[in-house]
């Protein structure tokens, strides 16, 4: 009998364990993260606007007013620029690097003249920029990126039907390029 | 001369069943420590980030959700009325009051998982801040149920439970760890059945 308890109470040993690697080493394998949600989404590089409902990626606006497009890049080769304006009620960005953990965020309010201008870099990239900044990115706001890749959420809000046309023309014509100064 | 393996047999079945139970278990039931609790209205303002718990960071690896960044908004679940009973689709509920300051809010009846419910065809299961209808104090009052009411209404999915979520967009909320006095507003049932 007493060795039933023990076996028993090294099982939950091991359970305990188990549950701390689990818990642990979940987020680097579970393949349905945000990021390689995003990455499903098509070609790096590029804003992809989400549907209300599920996608193939498995990803979605989330909430009936949101409109939502995302954009996987690397930037291993050169940094990459994020432009959007329009004329929306809101609109913010999120960029993530590959863990989805968030790196920068901003809306609306606290961009320059309403239009949205970040460049997101690597730590060299962004010095050998700064020492001379091309003038398309006299106004940018310069992001250094701790790990090559990542994600971007641009989203808007459409908060009568009336605004859907505004909020996608906003989404279309988002750019997630990469940069290369002339 | 078989108990020896029995044993052994014993204790791999609890430690590998019990710790793959306990894991599931614990990523469905929670995103994690770190919530800021206002009433029925919960939230994780740190789910994003780097600092967010091995809990939490599993949880969202799994979900594989697009959050918000801290500029972006903040999202409030409610899956009880602030007595506590679970929100259900046979029960009418009222919310009341205001929202913490923020440029715009959406509230939106969900199901378990969090995504928009599915109402019928033609009923609201959405408001935001510039539709609904206010007070002179510019409070709101916005009642949820089947059937269609005046004023504010949500509808509700046809049966079982659902939840409530509430995005405050751009807010200064997003930021506090629930340090400052933040009133969310109030969630009661009115009533249920046909009573």
């Amino acid at each position: 009998m007493l060795r039933i308890f023990f076996a028993i109470l090294t099982g939950l040993f091991g359970a305990a364990l188990l549950h701390l690697v689990i818990i642990l080493s979940l987020p680097h394998f579970t393949g349905r993260d945000a990021a390689t949600r995003v990455e499903a989404e098509g070609d790096l590089n590029n804003f992809y606007l989400l549907a209300d409902r599920y996608d193939e990626a498995g990803l979605a606006n989330g909430d009936p007013f949101v409109r939502t497009a995302v954009c996987s890049f690397d930037i291993e080769d050169g940094p990459v620029h994020f432009t959007a304006k329009g004329n929306v009620p809101f609109w913010s960005i999120a960029i993530y690097d590959s863990a989805s953990n968030e790196v920068f965020s901003m809306n609306d309010r606290t961009s320059v003249g309403g239009a949205l201008d970040v460049l997101a870099g690597g730590p060299i990239q962004l010095t050998d920029l700064r020492k001379n900044l091309p003038q398309e990115l006299q106004q940018a706001i310069l992001v250094e990126m701790a790990r090559p890749d990542g994600y971007a959420v641009l989203r808007t809000l459409a908060p009568q039907a009336s605004f859907n046309e505004a909020a996608r023309n906003f989404l279309t014509e988002a750019g997630c390029e990469q940069f290369t100064a002339r | 001369m078989f108990r020896f393996p029995l044993f052994i047999a014993i204790t791999l079945i609890v430690a590998f069943g019990g710790g793959i139970m306990i894991s599931l278990y614990a990523l469905d039931a929670t995103q994690g420590f770190g919530a800021i609790k206002l009433g029925a209205w919960e939230a994780f303002p740190a789910l994003q980030t780097v600092e967010a718990d091995p809990y939490a960071k599993s949880h969202r690896a799994r979900a594989g959700k697009l959050l918000y960044g801290s500029a972006e908004g903040l999202t409030f679940t409610a899956s009880v009325d602030d007595e506590g009973g679970r929100l259900n689709a046979n029960c009418r509920y009222r919310i009341s009051g205001q929202t913490p300051p923020a440029r715009l809010w959406t509230l939106f009846t969900a199901d378990n998982g969090g995504n928009p419910a599915a109402v019928k065809t033609g009923h609201p299961s959405a408001l935001n801040s510039w539709t609904v209808l206010r007070q002179p104090d510019s409070s709101f009052s916005i009642e949820i149920s089947a059937v269609a009411q005046p004023g504010n209404w949500l509808a509700l999915p046809e049966a079982g439970t659902f939840r409530l979520v509430l995005t405050l967009f751009d807010t200064p909320t997003a930021g506090s760890s629930g340090v400052i006095d933040l009133a969310m507003p109030k969630l009661t049932k009115t009533g249920c059945g046909n009573a």
